[in-house]
C-alpha cells in the first residue's frame, strides 16, 4: 500500500474502530432476569446509527452529567486542557529523567539502588497511587500537617502536586529500566572497546556512543511508552478526582443506567487527538535529543 | 544459592499454601460476623465493640464495617486472585506463544515500519483494562450466574486481550533464532521444520517462556487491580444502591482493594491489608522472576565493556 494511501486510511479506519469498539457495552450484557448472556448486535448498530443521526440534530454532542443535560464542547474544553497538561508534563518528565537515570543506572555499580528501582516497577500505578495518597494520610495524622492534597474536593480546587507526582513517577520509572536495559546490551558491543582503546574519555563515550544507538530503541518503543502514560492517566484521574477527559467519560458513560454511547464515542476520539499531540511532541523531543548527542 | 529465587518462591508458596489450606486453621470464618457489644470490667471501665475493628489479637487482620473477619475474606478470596492470574497467565503464554512461535519460524519478516502512525498503533493507546471493562461492564453487575462462571469469562478475557502482546515478543525471539547456524545446518541435514521448532527453537526459547509466564502473573495481577479500580471484581460485582456501593462476589484480592478503595481516610486496614497481601504476592512473583533472569544470565550473557 502506497504511504498516501495509508495515511488516507487512518483517519475512516480509526473512526470505524472507535465506533465498533465503543458499541461493547451495548452489545453485551447480561438479562436481568435470568443472566443469560446476550449479544446485541442490533442494539450496538442502532447506537451507531442515532450517533451518526445525532450529526444533525445535535444529539451527538450532548449528555447526561446526573440529571443535567450538558453539551460536549462546552465541557471538553477544561478537561482537554486538564489531560493534556497532565500528558505533556509526564511524558516530557518521564523521557528526560528516564534518559538521565537509565544512563546513570546503566554505569552505576549500586546494586541497591536498581533492586529498589525495579521492586517499584512492578507495582502497577494504582498501587503505586493509593500508597502516595497512604503516606500523606499517615504524615497528616502523625503530623499534624497535611503536605498535599490527596485528591481534588471539588473541580475548583484540584490537587496538584500528588498527580504530578505519579505522571511522572510512573512512565519515568518505565523509561529509567528501558533505558538500562539498553545501554547494558550497547555497552557490550565491540565498538565501545574499540572507543575505549582509542583512550577516549567514559563520559564521552557514553553520551556519543553508547546513547545514540540507545534513542532507535526509545523511538521504536514509543507506542508503549505511550500506552502506559495513556493508562496510567485512566487510574490517577479517576483516583485523584481530576476533571480531565477520561474521568469526563467514566464518570458519565452511564446515566440512569443507560449506556451513553455517543459520550463514549467523542470521549474516545479526544483522546485520539492527545495521543496524537503527545506522539509529535515526543517524537519531536526525542529529535531534540538526537540533534544534541549525535556528531 | 540463588537467594532472590529462593525468596519469591518461598513468598509465593507461603501464600498458596494459606490459600489451600489456611481456612482449617483460621479463627473465625466468613459466615460469623463481630456483634455490636459493651462491657463493663470491675473496675468500671467500659468498652464498646463496633465493627469495623482494627487489628487485634482477636481479629488479627480486624474487620470489616460488617463485622467479618478480614483474615477469612482475605483467604475465601485468595483461590480466586492466585489461580486466577495463573490461569490466565498460562492461556497467554500456551496459545499466544506457540502461535508467535510458528509465525516467527514460518512467517515472513515484516518490513520495518518502526515509529509509523497506523492504526494498529493508535489502538495500544487504550489500554488493555479498558478494553475488558468496556466488555465486562454489561455483565459483571449483580450477575445471576455462578460466581465461577462470571470468574472464567473474566478471565477468558483478560487471556484473549493479552495473547497477541505475547505472540508478538515470542515471535520476535524466534525470527532471530531461526537464523541461526544451527538451524541452518539442521535444514542442510534434512531436518522437517517441525523437527526443527521442537528440538531446536523450542528448547532455545523455553528460558524466555518461563520468565514471560512469571512476568505475565504480575502483568495480569495489574489487571485485576485496575479493573477492581473501576468496580470490576473477578468473579461478579455486588452493587447494591442507595447508597450505591460495590462489593466484590468472591473477597477476590483486588475486589477487595477495589471496594475498600475510600478508606485511605478512614478505618485504613480494610484498604490496607489486602493491599499489602496484593503487594506481597506480587513481589514473590517479582523476585521469581529476577531470580531466573540472574540464574539465566549467569549462564548465556555477556558482560559490559566498561
Amino acid at each position: 500500500m502506497p504511504k498516501a494511501l495509508q495515511l488516507a486510511w487512518i483517519v475512516p479506519g480509526t473512526l470505524l474502530v472507535v465506533l465498533l469498539f465503543a458499541m461493547f457495552p451495548a452489545v453485551l450484557h447480561s438479562d436481568p432476569m435470568d443472566g443469560v448472556l446476550h449479544v446485541d448486535w442490533k442494539n450496538g448498530f442502532s447506537s451507531i446509527r442515532d450517533y451518526v443521526e445525532g450529526f444533525g440534530n445535535g444529539q451527538a454532542f450532548r449528555y447526561l452529567s446526573g440529571s443535567n443535560e450538558l453539551s460536549f464542547w462546552s465541557q471538553i474544553g477544561d478537561s482537554f486542557s486538564i489531560t493534556l497538561f497532565y500528558m505533556a508534563v509526564g511524558a516530557l518528565a518521564g523521557i528526560t529523567i528516564g534518559v538521565l537515570l537509565g544512563v546513570y543506572f546503566a554505569v552505576s555499580r549500586a546494586a541497591w539502588l536498581k533492586r529498589i528501582l525495579e521492586l517499584t516497577s512492578v507495582l502497577p500505578d494504582f498501587v503505586i497511587v493509593l500508597l502516595l495518597q497512604f503516606l500523606i494520610v499517615y504524615l497528616a495524622t502523625e503530623t499534624g500537617f497535611v503536605f498535599f492534597k490527596v485528591a481534588s474536593p471539588t473541580m475548583d480546587d484540584p490537587a496538584i502536586a500528588l498527580p504530578l507526582l505519579s505522571t511522572v513517577i510512573i512512565p519515568a520509572n518505565y523509561m529509567i529500566r528501558n533505558v538500562a536495559l539498553h545501554m547494558n546490551l550497547t555497552l557490550t558491543e565491540d565498538y565501545i572497546s574499540f572507543a575505549k582503546a582509542r583512550g577516549l574519555g567514559k563520559t564521552y563515550i557514553i553520551f556519543f556512543h553508547a546513547v545514540p544507538n540507545v534513542l532507535p530503541y526509545l523511538k521504536a518503543d514509543l507506542h508503549k511508552f505511550m500506552g502506559i502514560l495513556f493508562g496510567n492517566l485512566f487510574i490517577f484521574e479517576y483516583l485523584y478526582n481530576l476533571n480531565g477527559v477520561t474521568l469526563l467519560v467514566f464518570s458519565n458513560a452511564f446515566a440512569f443506567g443507560n449506556y451513553q454511547y455517543n459520550l463514549v464515542v467523542n470521549g474516545i476520539l479526544t483522546l485520539f487527538v492527545l495521543y496524537a499531540i503527545i506522539f509529535a511532541l515526543l517524537r519531536f523531543f526525542i529529535y531534540g535529543w538526537e540533534k544534541v548527542v549525535v556528531r | 544459592m540463588n537467594k532472590t529465587l529462593f525468596a519469591g518462591l518461598f513468598i509465593t508458596l507461603v501464600i498458596m499454601a494459606a490459600a489451600l489450606f489456611g481456612k482449617y486453621f483460621a479463627p473465625h470464618d466468613l459466615n460469623e460476623s463481630q456483634q455490636v457489644s459493651y462491657h463493663v470490667d470491675p473496675n468500671g471501665e467500659s468498652t464498646l465493640i463496633v465493627p469495623p475493628t482494627p487489628p487485634s489479637g482477636d481479629y488479627p487482620f480486624g474487620t470489616d464495617k460488617y463485622g467479618y473477619d478480614m483474615m477469612a475474606k482475605l483467604l475465601a478470596g485468595a483461590p480466586y486472585t492466585i489461580f486466577g492470574s495463573i490461569g490466565v497467565a498460562f492461556a497467554r503464554l500456551a496459545i499466544g506463544g506457540t502461535l508467535g512461535l510458528m509465525l516467527g519460524f514460518f512467517g515472513q519478516p515484516k518490513k520495518c515500519r518502526e515509529g509509523r502512525f497506523s492504526i494498529w498503533n493508535l489502538l495500544n493507546g487504550i489500554p488493555i483494562f479498558i478494553i475488558v471493562w468496556m466488555i465486562m461492564i454489561g455483565i459483571t453487575m449483580n450477575p445471576l450466574t455462578s460466581t465461577l462462571k462470571m470468574t472464567l469469562i473474566l478471565t477468558v478475557v483478560l487471556a484473549l486481550a493479552g495473547i497477541p502482546s505475547v505472540a508478538s515478543t515470542m515471535r520476535e525471539k524466534a525470527m532471530v533464532l531461526r537464523e541461526k547456524q544451527f538451524v541452518l545446518s539442521a535444514k542442510s541435514i534434512g531436518a522437517s521444520p517441525w523437527t526443527i521448532v521442537r528440538t531446536h527453537i523450542f528448547p532455545h526459547m523455553k528460558e524466555s517462556f518461563i520468565i514471560l509466564f512469571v512476568q505475565e502473573i504480575v502483568i495480569v495481577l495489574g489487571l485485576f487491580g485496575q479493573l477492581a479500580i473501576f468496580d470490576i471484581f473477578l468473579g461478579g460485582t455486588k452493587m447494591t444502591f442507595d447508597p450505591v456501593e460495590y462489593s466484590s462476589l468472591t473477597n477476590e484480592w483486588s475486589g477487595l482493594i477495589g471496594a475498600a478503595r475510600d478508606n485511605v481516610y478512614m478505618y485504613q486496614w480494610v484498604l490496607f491489608i489486602p493491599l499489602a497481601a496484593y503487594i506481597l504476592f506480587i513481589l514473590g512473583f517479582h523476585l521469581i522472576s529476577v531470580g531466573l533472569e540472574q540464574l539465566y544470565r549467569k549462564r548465556f550473557a555477556k558482560v559490559s565493556q566498561i
